[in-house]
């Protein structure tokens, strides 16, 4: 669906509300505000491209104004297709390299000790602030040495088939090649609840970096293939797919059909997130959890922008409240300001910090052992901006749970 | 000082037939009013060569015509500029097609109009082009027809493939059997009139807005003035001229009738939507004799639908409104051109009244011809010094002008050929805005929308702070420059001139917001902020005529909040 | 996803319903499709103000049984004035500063400078007791350059008119002006924002006090208090005149904030807020809600044993029109309102509109109707509820609140 088609920008009332609770707005006027680059501005680019106005870039998606807006405008939405039709910024070698996770991750994985010294390497980062204009305070999250697909190929996957069901893990970029450690704690928690785990065939980034600079046909490409998996995934094994990253799933979910127009309305309901798959089973009655006796943790929650326009944090926040050594604060719901490529650029660095510093004087002053979260892009910016760990509820679970007791329950 | 200085000369040459008329020595009086009067001769203040009556775009283009053919003019008009059917039709930038079957004259006419005023009046036009399409319901022999009369008019028209037409129009109705292209566009009536008053204006005609003719001053057999009452100082004062020239639209049938002279006018209403934006950006017809509601216009931000046709009483003529069942009727026809109007939010509802001349008895108005009637009421009715311009329309305002001017000139002994085919209109001169006076950071559409209302007179418009470029209306980038040279310029005397001259208040929301805060401006224009209270009630009332008549779905929660927002938190009654 | 009552609708009728049942040992969820007509407030809450012939109501307990017989006050009967106090008790409890008393209206001030009768005004706003009253003598109106949304002209022209002294002037801080880059965003919460920084303050107080000499009164606009009611005290402790703030044009800071307040603290007592998101579709049998289920929460849907439709009037999307007729579009119960298009308007803006006492018909416990037959488990309180006209009666947050206490009273039953 098409937001200009089914004149969705014409709901809006003008009340505004959606401009005090952007969070860029708050820090950056250059930015024309949610409403303004929004449904205001779709009316008036529809006389044409010269009232185009090219600081829509320093729009970071996080879709707050959605969920504020009383009218149901998709205002982001709006933003994103505008961005793509009119903007006449093409991609340059920064875009590039920020944008295709999966190519720099393969890479950078086969020489992943050089390249996290050397992006962790003080002139390295200068020459990357100055040529680049990545900006120097900026660290690169780590790329693993065995990428999490090579792990599971080799320790995991030929023990899967045993399982009495099946799930498509859609791994993502990020635990493929950054974070392997999270796809295992994955495979770890859903075998336990009886679940044998499979990877999708041909699994391709979900493009969301792809998107956010401006590289629309080879996102486009990316979606059509991964849908097209999916569909195999859903309709001929029978497996639903579910996620560790909400943002993946968010991407793949609604940013597909909304901003690339790849249909997925067959598959749509199958692309789930982990946490919200879990409660599910919970709920339905299907699964049980036994807990360690002695796990112990103080930990905060931070709601990811594209969680709080799923408004799934619920089952997250649910999950983790299930752990009986468990003391959960939900933070109150704020952007980190990462954007997920959005911060690492110079020009938005300054920003992106302003925009998260409320968050991160909410986390420094909770008390807690560390942060949880789904999102990856969160997860750095936090632990670049405070003194805290994050860590998925995912791995809080696979940390948590007796999983021999677990999968003795799940397996009667 | 150098300024007027340079003024005179040029006031001068221009007037060397006009003083072969009226030998009387022109001399620069007072610089701080060059704004409203320019240059003043030595004879009385209130002695003119022309007094047109009527601010629509007859009469504002004849004073331009006869300002610029070296004539003292004095335009009065009784309340705004573009109050009546100037400002309530189409705004569509006729080629003649729609006329070419059944009126070959005006057919003739509206394409020299249309060509001559993209050359002239650049910026009051979109060039978009327009289609007639055929539905299945449609005779598509008349195609055939069609085509044939507008390449005997003169106007171009190209089958075009009915895929091709969905290509090159999306919203059109895919059911289409038939499309042929013409050379169509749009017309912002508000702009080309102010376009036409400044220039009047700065070729020394003297204007006057709120100004009503209350009577016309006789001498015999001779009208040698009139007498006008001024609606916001409420005194009455007379103006003298050889001739008068009635420019009254549909209501000259009652400025001839002051003086016993009966002009048989036909008022013909006709009601238009206007939707919350553009949905075609091609103009669509039907490819059929002219019916109701079978042209969709594209025009600025939005896009009007219209119309219908009733005959109306001459007392209607000053309280026109939309009916249900009009509203009903324009909708569901509205939507065989482009399905999509069905989900469109429906902005307002109007209706104009069609200054036709009656020729015979047809109830509905339509057979009438739309052609230009001049009437010399010293020949017709044995009265001097006094003519009626009218019939024609909208596009044929400049020939309308041509006609009038050519008449006043042949009786004052002037010689001087019309120039208004060639010289461009003040705003289409330039290719962009020629000013260092801009601020660093303005937003492109804030810019972009100056430039687009006001052509290269944008330049006047100040943008040196922030301050400036503050928004007053968001829904069509109106600033505080805009509203201070409106104000300083362009005769606004209430919010409702304002929205004329800007777009203030004519977006999506209609002035919920914007219009609060454009009546603070004015109230500190006007150092009086109970008078600004009373204009901002009148503007809200103004607003929501339209809207009355189609407030349901969105447009009824958009009416909601306005409503809470002044008759609740403000306090308004 | 079970709860004991799901309240659809996340503003001020809904909150208080959710706080109260979730007081009462409930476990609720709020459903909110974007944020509420509380960021159009008027900066007070009002219970009565005026009569049909426009005169001002002094004590608006005695004058409800004036009203016209659909009104949602009526099925509060002789309870009403005790719903009123229970409103004023609670807020104060959940920490929303009001001033003002049911027995009695007081006038709070408008964005024009007039004066209106109300109940509860929010602590930083000034207020007065009689319709002819100014903030002070000699008063000094401030306003930020470029804030469109704060009248001075009227406001200087209302105040003089009832015999002050008045000038204006600007307060030019760099920190407020650098909003304007942006030249859109000069509004009221975007400059609140600024002054949630502690040199912003400092700086304003100074900037007044630099120019307050000679008057016995500053006037604001009520811009302050993002997040912290007591921003607007600290200014006044600063200020060495007398300080009024009045409302601007919306969205309005106080409203915002107490959007937040209400909010957080329904978190605070374990109440779930579910923001951004609608109810798409309910299975309903034979008058009983079975579930509900939302957009984003899919075929997971949502029961419960009661449920609160507090969704709001056309403003909220509570009720919905086309060309033919009203409808409300969550469950399709019925509705009040005139089968004639024609008859939904009067001509003139400012005069009272039919349209505004459309709504959901209820029985005498609230309870909506299906067919003319009473719901067993659904209620409807709020501007939903059809017969108020809030914008001519001042009536509007009265029904809101009190409505919804008495929903959850017949809750807690």
């Amino acid at each position: 669906m098409n937001t200009t088609n089914d004149n969705n920008f014409e709901q809006c009332l003008k009340c505004s509300v959606c401009t005090v609770y952007c969070p860029v707005l708050e820090v950056n006027p250059l930015y024309p505000g949610p409403k303004q680059a929004g449904p205001d501005g779709e009316r008036l680019r529809l006389k044409g491209a010269a009232f185009y106005d090219e600081a829509l870039k320093y729009c970071l998606n996080c879709k707050r104004c959605e969920v504020a807006c009383p009218s149901g405008v998709k205002i982001g939405d709006i933003i994103q297709l505008a961005k793509i039709k009119y903007s006449k910024k093409k991609p340059g070698l920064r875009e590039n390299m920020l944008a295709n996770t999966d190519f720099m991750g393969s890479l950078a994985t086969k020489m992943a000790p050089v390249v996290n010294l050397s992006v962790g390497f003080k002139p390295v980062k200068m020459v990357m602030d100055s040529l680049f204009k990545i900006d120097a305070h900026r660290t690169f999250p780590s790329y693993a040495s065995q990428t999490f697909e090579k792990w599971f190929r080799k320790n995991a996957a030929s023990r899967q088939d045993e399982f009495p069901h099946h799930v498509t893990f859609f791994h993502g970029c990020y635990i493929n090649y950054n974070y392997p450690q999270l796809g295992k704690d994955m495979v770890k928690v859903l075998n336990a609840l009886g679940y044998g785990v499979h990877l999708m065939e041909n699994e391709k980034c979900c493009g969301v970096a792809l998107m956010s600079n401006g590289l629309i046909d080879k996102a486009k490409r990316q979606a059509e293939g991964n849908v097209e998996n999916i569909r195999r995934s859903v309709k001929v094994d029978r497996r639903e797919v579910i996620g560790a990253s909400s943002t993946c799933i968010f991407t793949m979910r609604d940013e597909y059909p909304h901003i690339l127009g790849v249909d997925n309305a067959d598959v749509r309901d199958s692309i789930n997130l982990a946490t919200r798959f879990i409660y599910r089973l919970l709920d339905e009655g299907r699964v049980q959890l036994r807990f360690k006796k002695d796990y112990k943790a103080a930990i905060a929650y931070h709601t990811p922008c594209h969680m709080e326009k799923l408004g799934w944090s619920i089952y997250s926040t649910s999950l983790l409240r299930m752990i009986p050594g468990v003391k959960l604060t939900v933070l109150e719901s704020h952007c980190c300001g990462i954007g997920g490529t959005y911060g690492f650029k110079k020009e938005n660095y300054a920003t992106s910090q302003a925009i998260g510093a409320p968050l991160f004087r909410q986390i420094e002053t909770s008390g807690v052992d560390f942060v949880s979260t789904d999102c990856e892009t969160c997860k750095w910016q936090i632990e670049m901006s405070t003194s805290l760990k994050v860590k998925h509820p995912i791995s809080v679970l696979a940390e948590a749970l007796d999983v021999e007791a677990t999968f003795r329950l799940n397996s009667r | 000082m150098e300024k007027c200085i340079y003024f005179y000369f040029e006031i001068k040459q221009q007037n060397v037939a006009a003083e072969k008329y009226c030998p009387i020595k022109w001399q620069y009086l007072d610089c701080d009013k060059y704004k409203q009067t320019e240059m003043k001769p030595i004879r009385k203040e209130n002695e003119f060569d022309v007094i047109i009556v009527g601010g629509g775009i007859t009469g504002v283009g004849t004073a331009r015509d006869c300002a610029l053919r070296g004539l003292k003019a004095l335009l009065l008009e009784r309340f705004d500029f573009a109050t009546g059917a100037t400002g309530r039709n189409h705004g569509l930038l006729h080629s003649g097609a729609r006329y070419a079957v059944t009126d070959e004259e005006s057919a003739t006419e509206c394409i020299r109009e249309n060509m001559i005023l993209r050359r002239v009046a650049r910026h009051c036009v979109e060039e978009h082009d327009g289609l007639f399409i055929s539905l299945p319901e449609d005779d598509i022999n008349y195609q055939t027809t069609f085509v044939e009369a507008c390449r005997k008019a003169g106007i171009r028209a190209d089958v075009i493939d009915p895929r091709q037409a969905r290509i090159m129009e999306p919203s059109v109705n895919p059911a289409l059997i038939g499309a042929v292209r013409v050379p169509d566009g749009s017309v912002d009536p508000f702009r080309l009139s102010t376009a036409n008053v400044i220039d009047a204006r700065e070729h020394g005609a003297v204007v006057k807005t709120y100004s009503e003719v209350v009577s016309l001053i006789r001498d015999g057999q001779r009208i040698i003035g009139v007498t006008v009452f001024n609606h916001y100082t409420h005194q009455t004062e007379e103006f003298y001229a050889p001739l008068t020239i009635n420019a009254g639209g549909i209501w000259g049938h009652g400025i001839a009738a002051k003086v016993g002279i009966r002009v048989d006018m036909f008022p013909a209403k006709g009601s238009l939507l206007i939707f919350g934006h553009r949905v075609n950006n091609m103009v669509l017809n039907r490819c059929r004799k002219p019916a109701n509601a079978d042209i969709l216009v594209p025009g600025d931000t939005v896009c009007v639908i219209g119309t219908t046709s009733s005959r109306v009483p001459f007392e209607e003529c000053d309280h026109l409104s939309v009916t249900a069942d009009e509203v009903d009727l324009l909708l569901s026809e509205g939507m065989k051109l482009a399905p999509e109007l069905a989900t469109t939010r429906i902005l307002r509802a109007y209706a104009g009244v069609r200054p036709l001349v009656a020729a015979d008895n047809d109830p509905s108005g339509r057979n009438i011809s739309r052609g230009i009637v001049l009437m010399d009421h010293a020949t017709r009715d044995g009265v001097e010094g006094f003519a009626t311009i009218t019939g024609g329309k909208l596009m044929t305002y400049r020939l309308m002008a041509e006609w009038a001017t050519d008449l006043a000139c042949r009786k004052l002994g002037v010689d001087k050929k019309c120039t208004t085919m060639t010289e461009p209109l003040p705003g289409s001169r330039e290719e962009e805005v020629k000013t260092t006076a801009r601020h660093h950071d303005m937003k492109p559409h804030v810019e972009a929308s100056a430039f687009y209302r006001h052509g290269e007179r944008a330049a006047k418009i100040d943008a040196r702070n922030d301050l400036d470029t503050s928004l007053v209306c968001e829904c069509e980038g109106v600033t505080v420059g805009e509203i201070n040279y409106a104000v300083n310029e362009l005769h606004v005397h209430s919010l409702v001139d304002l929205r004329k001259r800007t777009r203030l208040g004519m977006g999506t929301c209609q002035a919920e917001m914007c219009a609060c805060r454009a009546a603070g401006i004015m109230g500190e224009a006007l150092g009086c902020g109970h008078k600004a209270q009373d204009d901002l009630r009148s503007f809200l009332n103004e607003r929501w005529k339209g809207v009355e008549p189609v407030a349901w779905g969105d447009t009824l929660r958009e009416s909601e909040y306005s409503q809470w927002v002044y008759n609740a938190v403000c306090g308004m009654e | 996803m079970k709860f004991d009552t799901i309240i659809i609708g996340g503003g001020l009728s809904g909150l208080t319903c959710a706080l109260r049942l979730q007081a009462g040992g409930r476990r609720c969820a709020v459903i909110s499709a974007g944020q509420s007509a509380l960021h159009f407030s008027s900066g007070s809450f009002d219970l009565l103000g005026l009569r049909a012939d426009r005169s001002e109501i002094e004590s608006p307990l005695d004058e409800v049984k004036h009203l016209r017989e659909m009104h949602p006050y009526h099925k509060l009967g002789d309870k009403l004035p005790h719903y009123a106090a229970q409103a004023e008790s609670l807020l104060a409890q959940w920490g929303i500063r009001v001033k003002g008393d049911a027995r009695k209206n007081h006038f709070r001030y408008t964005p024009m400078g007039g004066l209106r009768p109300t109940w509860l005004t929010f602590s930083e706003l000034a207020v007065a007791d009689d319709s002819n009253a100014c903030p002070g003598e000699r008063v000094l109106v401030a306003n930020f350059p470029g804030f469109l949304d704060f009248n001075t002209s009227f406001i200087t022209d209302a105040l003089c008119s009832r015999g002050a002294k008045c000038e204006v002037c600007l307060l030019d801080m760099d920190s407020v002006n650098r909003l304007r880059v942006s030249s859109t965003e000069m509004r009221a919460a975007n400059i609140a924002k600024v002054f949630e920084s502690e040199e912003a303050l400092g700086e304003l107080i100074a900037k007044i006090n630099q120019m307050a000499d000679g008057y016995d009164c500053v006037v604001l606009p009520a811009v302050f208090g993002f997040s912290d009611a007591g921003l607007a005290t600290r200014i006044e402790e600063g200020v060495r005149t007398g300080v009024a703030f009045l409302p601007a044009m919306p969205p309005s800071v106080a409203g915002i904030r107490t959007q937040k307040q209400l909010r957080t603290e329904f978190e605070r007592m374990g109440g779930v807020f579910i923001p951004g998101d609608e109810v798409v579709r309910a299975d309903i049998e034979d008058g009983e809600v079975k579930k509900i289920y939302t957009r984003n929460h899919g075929e997971m849907g949502f029961s419960a044993s009661n449920y609160v439709l507090a969704t709001g009037h056309f403003m909220s999307g509570g009720l919905k029109a086309d060309a033919q007729g009203v409808y409300e579009p969550v469950f399709g119960s019925d509705v009040y309102y005139l089968a004639d298009r024609g008859e939904w308007f009067d001509k003139d803006f400012f005069r009272p509109q039919a349209y505004s006492t459309f709504g959901v018909e209820t029985d005498a416990h609230c309870k909506v109707l299906f067919g003319a037959r009473a719901s067993k488990n659904l209620y409807a309180a709020g501007s939903v509820l059809c017969g108020a006209d809030a914008m001519h009666e001042l009536c509007g947050g009265g029904v809101s609140l009190l409505t919804a206490l008495y929903v959850a009273d017949e809750i807690l039953k």
